[in-house]
């Protein structure tokens, strides 16, 4: 968790931290530069990497199908959980975020002090700690808050480990949108919603024709950082009953007792995942940052 | 509608501990052509801004079109009225100058997109600038942003324009190509108000010249009269700094 506290402010900086985009992949560093050599030019180096991490889990398959391609066939529901988990907690992340966000900027007190509580709140805990917090002791509140209200369905609450995990990984990458967008909105020069609003457009246009706009292509290098660490950080979800990639390798490990192939298996499926979402990102940010940064 | 468009009266407005406006009234008829000049930090440019609310007063009246901006139910619909030129353009750097000059028109005025983009395109061509249409705004030089802000605030059809010091960011070599455009626009009769130092301009477009400074109105009247023979002492040194520049 601790890398992603740094990724406040947008930049080139936030993208080195993430392992899947370091040194190996230069690509971050020609975005935005109109004069980069076009794609396609050469096989850069992430094809190389990619081919390379996949020829390795290939190469073990055939190596030796007994254990790894029973690991694979063991953990497939695992990783299926993996990218469901990260893809829909991050939808409702960008939403989080960005009225976080949104609310971190607000003119209105009680509007600012909730945002901003909820963010230096967040932002204290551990997300192991959120997690577990969110699965084991959540439930509990809820029956009691049902119990003392006589409201049936709330008594009985029955913990749901998938959308407990969700809640909690919404709630504590939703924070840290917040204040990507915060940053974001912030870099965008304040004379943009005066000529906006100086058109007669009220706030709400302003901000989802001209502020958000532009702000998009500014928080997208860290947006994407967020997806990166979000989908490695889902593997601690493992500890709340929720079947993923990582609690499936540890499933078939306390059967068979094989740690070394299991998880150099876990880890390079990992990194399939985290290279793929990379250079995605990259791609996204080729097509919609390059033009009229201004 | 008679009577004054702008009415300004004892409007006082502070920025912590400063004193920004210190009692001003003024009042702007239709079609005329106010230059209100003074030093820098003499509150010109915060006055300019409390005529469309972008700041807002702390005391006194503001009326713009016959509606009181304190009390205004709708400020937006006080805003889409007064078209507003920036010293920093202030063009919106996503979009091409076309839809710079078509969006607030589309969804404020809610004009359909083929009536907009061609009130655009006469817009564009009166300001000299059509070729340009597809183009970024960071692919113009300043003088042509400027001259695509003065046509976005122009698409609106306002009743009254506020110009914020439009030509101080520019080259000298692309400040006439700006006032060419203003001075054109005040001869079609437009209501103006230009926060500006350009003395030629003001000679050959204003109506009136106000002097401010601290935050108050220290003179004003025609410009010939103003700049040739000013009353008062304040007025005579700062002139005399800016007709040598």
């Amino acid at each position: 968790m601790a890398p992603t506290g740094r990724s406040l402010r947008p930049g080139r900086k936030d993208k080195k931290a993430t392992p899947a985009d370091g040194d190996m992949v230069p690509i971050g560093e020609g975005v935005g530069d109109p004069h980069d050599v076009p794609v396609g030019y050469k096989l850069d180096p992430w094809w190389w990497l990619l081919i390379g991490v996949a020829g390795l889990i290939i190469f073990l398959i055939l190596w030796r199908s007994d254990p790894y391609w029973d690991i694979l066939v063991f953990v497939k529901d695992g990783l299926v959980v993996t990218i469901i988990l990260t893809v829909c907690s991050f939808v409702l992340i960008l939403i989080v975020g960005l009225l976080g966000g949104l609310g971190r900027i607000a003119k209105n007190h009680i509007v600012y002090m909730i945002a901003s509580l909820y963010v230096e709140i967040v932002r204290g805990i551990p997300l192991l700690v959120q997690l577990i917090w969110w699965y084991f002791a959540a439930p509990v509140v809820i029956q009691a808050i049902g119990g003392a209200l006589h409201i049936a369905p709330l008594a009985e609450y029955r913990a749901n480990a998938i959308f407990l995990a969700i809640i909690g990984l919404v709630f504590c990458y939703g924070a840290y949108m917040s204040e990507i967008f915060r940053a974001g909105i912030q870099s965008i020069h304040k004379g943009q919603m005066e000529a906006a609003r100086s058109l007669g457009m009220n706030y709400f246009q302003a901000m989802r024709y001209v502020i958000l706009p532009q702000a998009f292509k500014v928080v997208l290098p860290p947006v994407g950082n967020e997806f990166i660490m979000l989908l490695k950080d889902t593997s601690l979800v493992s500890v709340v009953a929720v079947a993923d990639l990582t609690r499936r390798g540890r499933e078939f490990m306390a059967v068979h007792f094989n740690p070394i192939e299991v998880w150099t298996l876990v880890a390079l499926l990992y990194l399939v995942l985290t290279l793929l979402a990379a250079r995605l990102i990259a791609k996204l940010e080729r097509d919609r940052g390059v033009r009229s940064a201004s | 509608m008679t009577g004054p468009i702008i009415q300004i009266e004892n409007v006082h407005k502070y920025f912590g501990h400063v004193h920004a406006l210190a009692g001003v009234s003024m009042e702007v008829n239709v079609g005329e052509v106010v230059v209100i000049l003074g030093p820098s930090g003499s509150g010109k440019s915060t006055l300019l801004r409390c005529i469309n609310h972008l700041e807002d007063h702390d005391s006194g009246n503001v009326e713009v079109d016959g509606i009181q901006l304190k009390s205004a139910a709708d400020i937006n619909a006080v805003r889409r009225e007064v078209g507003m030129v920036f010293q920093s353009f202030n063009l919106f750097g996503h979009l091409t100058v076309m839809d710079n000059l078509t969006l607030a028109q589309r969804i404020v005025r809610r004009r359909p997109t083929e009536e907009a983009k061609d009130t655009a395109l006469s817009l564009l061509e009166k300001v000299g600038i059509s070729a340009k249409a597809d183009a970024y705004p960071n692919e113009l030089s300043g003088g042509q942003q400027q001259r695509v802000a003065i046509a976005r605030a122009l698409a609106m059809n306002p009743k009254i324009m506020l110009f914020d010091e439009p030509t101080s960011a520019l080259d000298p070599e692309m400040i006439k190509e700006v006032l060419d455009v203003m001075l054109a626009l005040a001869q079609e009769g437009m209501t103006m108000v230009v926060v500006s130092h350009e003395m030629g301009f003001a000679r050959a477009a204003a109506d009136r010249c106000i002097f401010m400074d601290e935050g108050q109105i220290v003179e004003q009247g025609p410009p010939d009269k103003l700049f040739s023979n000013p009353e008062k002492d304040r007025t005579k040194a700062f002139l005399s700094k800016v007709l040598q520049a």
